[in-house]
């Protein structure tokens, strides 16, 4: 015996065992589908959304970016560190700080969407709670280059109280 | 006997792949049959190929853990388990009780949730299309969960070196008790609709026979050995974390065959229903996160982790000399070494056989050519 | 006389009129008529196809608990039609090394090959395409003239100049002839039960009260009903025989080479097959167009309507199928049919004989 399986004996006993079997586990599986066939369905009909159904991403699902504006300041709360763009694996990210000490802000702020892996290190590395990634999943265009995020385009984002 | 004209019959060189739809991507199967009968079998490998072990060289050890979850797309979380136990070995940390509980959950949830890619698509290849339906039904409701605990639904470099992302959002618990109650009887109908099916059971029984002597020489490891029956399963064998605090079971199958891996396969997700549930039950409150250096720098030297991946030994073999990037990383890959004995278990076999085969074997490309 | 068949009287009468006042001989009516009723068949079916198409989209989709086609007009309605249009307008491509003229031949035979088969089907006490001709081989006919259609797929196999088509046209021509053998001895119980060969005298042969004539409730034609229906979704390669096509064995069979129109004329084809595999089946087993409450029928529903819903029936039972079951290996699918299902074609054989001798 040099295969695992044990055969069963070709018997006209056993063929028949194993017809009678058969059919009775196709009646079995056809059971099966017909107990699906009046299930809910689950289909998702995107973009005509089922409002019913809990189709939203949770808080903290790593979508698009926003750079985040203080309430009371009504500025970014960027400071231009750069920490974001050392970090980035992919090295999406290029900040172009001016400015010293507190006065320090980005002139430049550009994420590539298209070769970024929404992985948050940008988001946890920066010390000033700056950088996000807001629930929007919606990023697909007709053009790469629309991918690129900038500084105007990152500003419309998230505005957060200070704190 | 002596006829005039002899029929001549010759050997028929197919391509299989790497376009084709059961390969699981990209590989390419270079057939050499006699009608339907296959000769020989030929597995070209390397149309994956993402460099991802030399691009662990270029980043920081942090830097480098999203890139983990790319490499087999479909057990995200146990590979980063396995790059953080390796990181953690080297700097010295062990996580805490809670963040241990956690990253096991999580590892046997995405165990679930391959296993149910691995049954949709053993179904498609063998013809059984709504079977697959259902699977990733199931896998969408682990999805959600994931979703909810790292922010992403496939990729979700959650686990962080030394502790994880964020703790477990607060109805977590509750939407992971409420799958596990009603997805065994889920399991139940997959057993009823495919593994009890007659046609399914001829197609896979004594089909694509692995030996336990050549599973071990060809170093096959996860579902696969366990099909041939070698009980040899990391979580017993080199347990980590809390894995020797949980009750399960090792299911192991002596048949050698497709079917015994696929039930082995079956058997393990109900298997992980069982560990979850008592981690459930059993999760600490407490602290999931220890502190790490900002810089990572871990004193020179090597180590090896561990884990077991849906598809097997998953390991990786970290050098570090110094400095902020790890100087070797490798992947101790169980897809790679499983498809190694994929042309031994091809003897004798019949085309429509090898596709069953190949589902049984439960590859991921990404995974064998890294 | 349903009301089908009191329409078509009256046009005829009144077309005959019409050719004795002009002079115009008889035989010109008679041409009309098979050329309208083949017309008006073909398209037909061919709607009813597409429909099909649609419908087993639509039952696949609820299997697996989802919608089925939505997008497209109503409840995804014009999804075939559509996508049809869009067949058509698809760049024809032939391979190069393919042997143009099989390549193109292929389909357009085994289109042919199945149209043919609904010449003799009856749609209503007496309304088959040829009026007065109820073949009296009608049974013989439908099951020779199913068996061309291999021939249109070998040749696809053989002229698309691939390895794949080539595989699937050969196990194509070892499943269909092999399952020949059983639907054959299956429909010859029916024979044996019914006297005749012709379809129209297999149906009156079922008259009865109500429904109980017919020929699905005699216990001895139950064996020789489950092999039909095996032997003939083999004969139409449908899920668990769709080995020539099988989609993750041999990418698509036969027709991996072809696109545009050419490959909508064998996805046409193939739910044709099924159709008229509906057509006989109900033909056969459950009284053609006879009503359910008794002939004729109360309601003046005419028969046509109950013939397809007969097989309206059995081409959604055989969608059930398809989306349950694996698919069996080569090997296994002739063992079954030359192991197991032609034995047991005989023994019904022998089974209807001593009922028909002795009961």
């Amino acid at each position: 015996m040099t295969r695992g399986r044990q055969r069963l004996e070709p018997t006209f006993a056993n063929l028949l065992l194993i017809v009678l079997e058969g059919a009775w586990s196709i009646v079995v599986g056809l059971s099966v589908t017909f107990i699906n066939f009046w299930r809910k369905k689950v289909t998702d009909r995107y973009p005509h959304r089922d409002p019913n159904r809990n189709w939203q991403p949770r808080p903290g699902y790593r979508g698009d970016f926003a750079l985040i504006t203080d309430k009371e300041t009504g500025k970014l709360r960027c400071i231009a560190c750069q920490q974001c763009q050392k970090i980035c694996p992919d090295q999406c990210i290029l900040v172009v700080p001016e400015g010293k000490g507190k006065e320090r802000h980005p002139t430049e702020f550009y994420i590539d969407a298209g070769l970024c892996m929404y992985c948050w290190l940008c988001v946890e590395v920066c010390p000033a709670d700056a950088i996000t990634m807001t629930p929007d999943y919606e990023t697909a265009t007709d053009n790469p280059r629309k991918l690129i995020r900038d500084l105007d385009y990152l500003r419309g984002g998230v505005v957060k109280a200070s704190g | 006997m002596t006829t005039e004209t002899r029929t001549r019959t010759e050997e028929l060189t197919i391509n299989m792949g790497p376009q084709h739809p059961s390969t699981h991507g990209v590989l390419r199967l270079v057939l050499t049959v006699d009608g339907e009968r296959v000769v020989e079998v030929v597995p070209h490998i390397g149309y994956l190929h993402s460099s991802m072990e030399k691009i662990a060289e270029h980043l920081t050890y942090q830097q480098y853990l999203p890139y983990a979850d790319r490499y087999d797309y479909l057990n995200a979380m146990g590979n980063e388990l396995a790059y953080v136990m390796a990181v953690e070995k080297l700097l010295g940390i062990q996580p805490t009780p809670r963040c241990q509980y956690i990253r096991v959950m999580m590892a046997e949830m995405n165990r679930i949730a391959s296993h149910l890619v691995y049954f949709g698509t053993l179904g498609n290849d063998v013809g059984a299309i709504s079977v697959f339906l259902y699977c990733f039904r199931e896998r969408e409701a682990l999805l959600d969960l994931f979703e909810a605990v790292s922010g992403q639904r496939m990729l979700y470099h959650y686990f962080r070196i030394g502790g994880l992302r964020n703790d477990l959002p607060d109805d977590f618990c509750d939407g992971l008790a409420q799958f596990l109650d009603y997805f065994p009887s889920r399991i139940d109908e997959y057993d009823r609709l495919l593994t009890k099916n007659r046609i399914f059971r001829s197609r896979m029984e004594g089909v694509g026979y692995l030996s336990p002597e050549d599973a071990l020489s060809f170093g096959v490891t996860g579902p696969c050995v366990r099909g041939s029956g070698v009980d040899y399963d990391i979580r017993r064998a080199d347990a980590y974390y809390i894995y020797p605090q949980l009750e399960f079971d090792v299911p192991v199958f002596a048949e050698g065959d497709a079917m015994a891996r696929h039930l082995v396969r079956q058997e393990e997700m109900r298997q992980s229903v069982r560990i979850l549930q008592q981690c459930v039950e059993k999760l600490p409150r407490g602290e999931v996160n220890v502190k790490v250096p900002r810089r990572i720098k871990p004193d020179p030297g090597e180590t090896y982790a561990r884990v077991e991946s849906p598809r097997g030994e998953l390991g990786c073999y970290l050098i570090s000399d110094g400095t902020e990037k790890p100087y070797r990383l490798h992947w101790r890959a169980p897809s790679f070494h499983n498809m190694q004995a994929y042309p031994v278990m091809c003897k004798d076999a019949w085309i429509a056989d090898m596709v069953a085969i190949l589902g049984s074997i439960d590859i991921v490309l990404a995974d064998i050519d890294r | 006389m349903s009301v089908l068949s009191a329409i078509t009287t009256w046009l005829r009468d009144a077309l005959e009129g019409i050719c004795q006042r002009y002079g115009i001989p008889l035989l010109a009516v008679d041409i009309l008529a098979w050329l309208t009723a083949a017309v008006s068949v073909i398209a037909l079916v061919l709607l009813i196809v597409l429909f099909f198409v649609y419908l087993e989209r639509k039952v696949s989709g609820y299997v697996q608990t989802r919608l089925g086609p939505m997008r497209v007009g109503p409840i995804g309605l014009f999804q075939t039609p559509m996508d049809a249009l869009k067949l058509l307008l698809k760049e024809d491509i032939v391979p190069r090394g393919a042997d143009k003229i099989l390549h193109t031949l292929g389909p357009v035979l085994f289109f042919v090959a199945a149209m043919l088969g609904y010449v003799v089907i009856p749609w209503d006490a007496k309304a088959t395409i040829a009026r007065h001709v109820d073949l009296n081989i009608g049974i013989l006919y439908v099951t020779a003239v199913a068996s061309v259609g291999i021939i249109g797929l070998i040749m696809a196999g053989w002229g698309s100049n691939n390895k794949w088509s080539l595989l699937g046209a050969m196990r194509s021509a070892a499943q269909m002839i092999s399952y020949e053998v059983p639907m054959l001895l299956a429909i010859i119980c029916v024979v044996m039960q019914a006297q005749s060969l012709s379809l129209g005298q297999i149906v009156n042969s079922q008259q009865g009260t109500w429904l109980l004539g017919w020929y699905c409730w005699r216990p001895w034609l139950w064996l020789p009903l489950i092999l039909f229906f095996i032997a003939a979704t083999a004969e139409v390669n449908r899920v668990p025989f769709d080995i020539p096509e099988a989609e993750s064995e041999l990418v698509a069979g036969y027709h991996t080479e072809y696109s545009g129109m050419k490959f909508g004329l064998f996805f046409l084809t193939e739910f044709a097959n099924v159709f008229i595999v509906g057509l006989v089946g109900a033909t056969l087993f459950f009284g053609g167009w006879l009503s359910p409450f008794g002939n004729p029928d109360p309601l003046h529903i005419p028969g046509f309507f109950w013939l397809m819903a007969k097989a309206l029936a059995i081409v959604i039972f055989l969608m059930w199928v398809r989306w349950t079951l694996p698919r069996l290996r080569v090997d296994q699918l002739m063992a079954l049919a030359w192991k197991l299902l032609i034995p047991a074609g005989f023994l019904a054989i022998f089974i209807v004989a001593v009922v028909l001798l002795y009961v």
